[in-house]
């Protein structure tokens, strides 16, 4: 069988806020065109970990690699150039309240592509449709709902195509109906577009229905990493529990 | 039959070769726009066999050029697509949309009613504020049901305590510079002595209270309206009124309470240290002695030049913490919207200051015969 390519890979990773440690040793790899779950319970340290893949905090010690390439070792602007290719979807959305959902979406095509204004609003109509939001263009994030304010986020975190995906609970507070579409969504980009995508989630419903792989965490400290049949089955209680747990 | 590395065309026909990708299509669009507008063909094609992947940007160009080309009559067929691009090209494709809905511009009277029902609006809204703040303001006197404990003493330090120094500094220079310019035309009279009656009347009726208020504008009431704002986008406001609070009651009347109490203290502060700024000018340049300038002030001043600045404080703290209230309170939206709140607010607030000011000078001047 094809050994993938690992397209994230975290290596003991030591990182917290003053004294407090929330990351302790932690490793990880997420695959190319796999989509990799990272769950656990509230206050593991999942959101702390997908920052830190973005640079958003410095860590005390370890490496991280995307694409191959170590991204602590990076000047700004090399590492401006690699979130390029990297989407990121957070938790609330992170919409700019004063402008449109389109003008959102706009932004990372107006700012790092040269294409036309014409090709940037067909791209910008193209992203929010495949969300569900093709008649909302012209709406304020704040005459959304929570869910249409966070698939409005995921289309301006796929608005270059990037070959990586970082979502940060992209399920979370979405009736089952709607988190059901979004992960139809993720299932088309992986298998029709080749994306990877680095999901941090609670959602045992959708994790079953989207995991390829799973990193469970828990206390800052990661137990599994591995296919998500193998970490169901790895006997690890607190795996077990979860997944009990939340299935009940 | 024009060629380069990733494409070659005829008046008829355009070739696509390698990835039809973002990086690629930035490159793409002007050259093979110009192929579209130059063709004078009624009908061409563009061949996509050679097309190794594509993304969502070089869709977009390919549906671009078609509509592009139909409105100048041409016919551009897409031809060949290879099997492995079919998914991409039908994820990323526009024709399944709802087309977009174009709103009517709306016309010079439906725009003027619509300002005048939101002004109307408004006014309503403003008047509710003033009357829930009023009765909130009598009963809290006697209850302090519904606010913080220790609220009270923690806004007279944020916003009279603390502006304290400000107060103190712009007043004294205030003064200073009112008795150096006058200083300068009376002493050519041998007036100098009445630089102490002028400053003493001005910064007593007028310049100590409305500089106080033109600062707590700047100062107070900008916090005042980004807090509030900002409590507003976070549903803070709502989470009050889901607990039984009421957000007036709870956030605003602490504020008004603080804002009465120091206002009047602070002008008294500013008219003092305005007379003190005057009293070194009378001293140094024009060599008058401190017992004589002091003696002059008190000759000139009557209880009711103090008492008709204090008046025009306490409205001025009015019209700020309700100003700034009214704009905070009305913000729909994030963050940009509560810089605009706050903006407009302390712009609001100095004007109505301005023109309440005018008119308490004209209540003062009819009401005791003497100008105010």
């Amino acid at each position: 069988m094809e050994q993938k390519k690992d397209i994230v890979r975290v290596s003991h990773l030591h990182s917290g806020f003053e004294d407090q440690k929330v990351l302790d040793d932690v490793s990880m790899v997420a695959r190319k065109h796999e989509i990799t779950v990272i769950l656990g319970s509230s206050g593991c340290g999942k959101t702390t970990l997908i920052k830190h893949l973005i640079r958003l905090y410095e860590p005390w010690q370890g490496e991280i690699e995307l694409f191959g390439q170590d991204i602590l070792d990076m000047d700004e602007p090399e590492f401006n150039t690699l979130l390029l290719r990297i989407g990121v979807l957070f938790q609330n959305g992170a919409l700019l309240n004063s402008i449109t959902v389109a003008e959102n979406v706009a932004i990372p095509l107006e700012q790092h592509t040269r294409l036309s204004r014409r090709v940037i609003h067909r791209l910008v109509r193209v992203k929010l449709g495949l969300v569900g939001l093709g008649q909302s263009l012209s709406k304020r994030p704040s005459e959304l709902s929570g869910g249409m304010r966070k698939r409005a986020a995921l289309a301006r975190a796929i608005a270059l195509d990037p070959p990586l995906l970082l979502c940060d609970e992209p399920s979370a507070g979405l009736d089952p109906i709607t988190s059901a579409s979004l992960d139809k969504l993720l299932l088309r980009m992986r298998d029709d577009l080749g994306m990877t995508v680095l999901i941090v989630s609670h959602e045992l419903a959708s994790i079953l229905r989207i995991a390829d792989s799973i990193v469970f965490m828990d206390a800052g400290k990661v137990l599994f990493c591995g296919p998500l049949k193998e970490g169901r089955s790895a006997g690890i209680e607190e795996i077990d529990r979860f997944f009990q747990v939340g299935s009940f | 039959m024009e060629k380069s590395r990733h494409f070659k065309s005829s008046s008829d026909l355009l070739v696509v070769r390698g990835d039809l990708v973002l990086r690629n299509v930035e490159k793409f669009e002007s050259p093979l726009k110009k192929w579209v507008d130059s063709s004078r063909e009624k009908i061409a094609s563009i061949d996509l066999e050679a097309v190794e992947s594509i993304d969502s940007s070089g869709v977009a160009l390919l549906e671009e050029l078609v509509e592009r080309a139909s409105k100048k009559g041409l016919r551009l067929n897409l031809i060949n697509t290879p099997e492995h691009l079919q998914e991409s090209m039908q994820m990323f494709s526009s024709a399944m949309l709802p087309a977009e809905t174009v709103t009517a511009k709306e016309s010079f009277f439906e725009r003027l009613g619509r300002a005048a029902f939101n002004t109307g609006k408004e006014f309503i809204y403003v008047l509710y504020l003033v009357a829930d703040s009023f009765y909130f303001s009598v009963i809290n006197l006697f209850s302090r049901k519904g606010v913080r404990k220790g609220e009270y003493t923690s806004q007279c330090i944020l916003i009279g305590m603390n502006a304290f120094p400000i107060v103190a500094l712009i007043s004294f220079l205030i003064g200073f510079i009112l008795a150096l310019q006058s200083a300068s035309q009376l002493r050519q009279f041998g007036a100098g002595i009445y630089v102490a009656d002028l400053i003493a009347v001005s910064m007593t009726r007028e310049m100590g209270p409305l500089m106080t208020a033109i600062l707590f504008a700047g100062r107070s009431g900008s916090a005042i309206t980004a807090e509030l704002a900002t409590m507003v986008v976070t549903e803070e406001t709502d989470a009050l009124k889901a607990m039984g609070l009421d957000v007036v009651r709870y956030n605003l009347v602490p504020k008004i309470h603080a804002i009465s109490t120091m206002m009047p203290l602070l002008t008294i502060l500013s008219m003092f240290l305005g007379v003190l700024g005057a009293l070194l000018i009378g001293v140094s340049y024009l060599g008058l002695g401190v017992k004589p300038f002091i003696t002059e002030v008190i000759s000139v001043l009557y209880l009711k030049d103090i008492l008709t600045g204090l008046v025009k404080s306490v409205v001025f703290a009015w019209l700020i913490v309700l100003t700034s209230a009214a704009y905070g309170l009305r913000v729909r939206g994030g963050a940009a919207e509560v810089g605009r709140a706050t903006t407009a607010s302390v712009v609001t607030s100095i004007f109505l200051v301005i023109l309440a000011d005018s008119i308490l000078g004209l209540i003062f001047y009819y009401s005791t015969k003497s100008p105010i």
